[in-house]
């Protein structure tokens, strides 16, 4: 049997949080940069709003997941400070833990015949 | 632009205390951000997309940090901010509640064709509702127009609240002859009137003339002070209100102008329609209950739910 892992890498994370985590795991950014990543990553399906994506980095702070970096303007933006944000080493754990658990699903799924794995093919298009 | 971004610092205010100062600047700033992109992108499809979203996300992030400041103020008690956080939720929860959608139940047929006994309707309060001289660019409000459904107090008795259509404004002159509305000399053709009865009755159908056994105090002094050569002059601050089901209605010909001050809202939307007596909606009993509980879905007029309630306009023949 596996040693039990700790707690907070094996809980399940929401889907703002995970892709929240995903957005800061290749560097810092303000809250405007969280939520252009988070868009891309989706395709555009999880549109953040400034309450839920500020009331989730509250409690991603608290389960010390993401830590704040500073305050500093955005040379691409403008002169306005941002304040920017990092992720830790245990939020680093847990997007892994969470990709990782994401991918045995999805596995669990194609065993299953319940995922298309072909490569998508232009619509309207022969096979 | 500026006034958008007042108007959401404003909306910020929905978020407990705490919450606000430490992300506030932030989340005003997104939003900064956010308007900035939409106005790259003209039209207003998006527009939309945004205000709702941006409701949305306020509506339901809101709730959620209430309750996070309501479990975290509740573990710490005998602290000020316990009592500061309930009382600013419960009076948020208030005001919601009352002053800007309110559920009704419609237990009699008057409307029947346009809205149905059993319907279940949410009423907007605010867009009929003066907002005076500041709030009228901010708030929805526009002034009520012939056609329109209000919903209202009953002059005759204000604890009962009626829903009719709007026939006649402020100095309209009406007359019904033969079940036809002719206002200010217009005949009207209102296709959402339905006619139950093929009879003509004097009062109801060829209106006015002397008060029937029907008539209030009210609609006795409406015909008293109000007609000029055999039409009724709607005076100020008053609107004349028909039913749609025009045979079976108990309206403005028989208890007389609806006072604008009388008016709470207009019809949302229809949340649920159950087909139960009228008896049954009026005062809610065991009986009805356990009916519900047992017909839920045999009985639920499943085409009507979220139905929107129109506002017609009649159109005029000369």
């Amino acid at each position: 049997m596996a040693k039990a892992r700790p707690r907070e890498d094996s809980q399940p994370l929401t889907p703002p949080v995970f892709h929240i985590l995903m957005a800061l795991a290749d560097g810092e950014r303000h809250g405007y940069g969280i939520m252009h990543d988070v868009a891309r990553q989706t395709a555009g399906a999880l549109q953040l709003g400034p309450g839920t994506l500020y009331g989730c980095l509250k409690r991603m702070l608290a389960a010390r997941l993401v830590e704040e970096s500073d305050e500093r303007p955005d040379p691409a933006l403008d002169d306005e400070r941002r304040r920017y944000y990092r992720i830790t080493p245990l939020g680093d754990r847990a997007v892994r833990a969470e990709a990782r658990r994401l991918a045995d699903a999805v596995s669990a799924a194609i065993a299953k015949r319940l995922l298309d794995t072909r490569k998508p093919t232009i619509a309207g298009g022969k096979a | 632009m500026s006034g958008l971004n007042r108007m959401y610092s404003l909306l910020l205010h929905v978020y407990p205390r705490d919450f606000r100062r430490e992300y506030g600047p932030h989340m005003r700033q997104l939003f900064r951000d956010r308007c900035r992109d939409l106005s790259h992108t003209s039209g207003w499809r998006a527009a939309l997309r945004f205000a709702s979203h941006i409701a949305g996300d306020l509506a339901s992030s809101a709730v959620r940090e209430r309750a996070s400041a309501l479990w975290s103020a509740a573990r710490q008690p005998g602290r000020r901010g316990f009592i500061s956080e309930w009382a600013a939720t419960i009076i948020m929860y208030l005001f919601a509640a009352t002053t800007v959608v309110q559920a009704y139940v419609v237990p009699t047929g008057s409307m029947e064709g346009t809205i149905r006994i059993g319907d279940h309707l949410l009423v907007d309060r605010v867009g009929y509702a003066h907002p005076g001289p500041v709030g009228r660019h901010i708030l929805p409000y526009r002034e009520i127009r012939r056609g329109d459904l209000i919903v209202f107090r009953y002059p005759e008795d204000i604890r009962q609240t009626y829903v009719k259509r709007v026939i006649g404004l402020a100095g309209d002159r009406i007359r019904l002859e033969n079940k036809q509305v002719i206002r200010n000399g217009s005949r009207l053709v209102e296709p959402y009137t339905q006619h139950v009865s093929p009879y003509t009755e004097p009062y109801r159908d060829n209106f006015p003339l002397a008060p029937d056994a029907y008539t209030t105090p009210l609609g006795r002094d409406m015909l008293a002070h109000h007609v000029e050569n055999g039409e009724l002059v709607v005076p100020a601050d008053s609107l004349f209100v028909l039913g749609d089901n025009r045979d079976n209605s108990a309206d403005s010909r028989y208890w007389g102008f609806v006072p604008r001050r009388n008016v709470i809202g207009k019809p949302l939307l229809v949340y649920w329609s159950y087909d139960a007596p009228t008896e049954d909606l009026k005062d809610w009993n065991f009986g009805h209950v356990l009916d519900v509980a047992e017909h839920f879905f045999t009985r639920t007029r499943w085409d009507r739910t979220l139905l929107v309630p129109r506002s017609e306009p009649a159109q005029e023949l000369p």
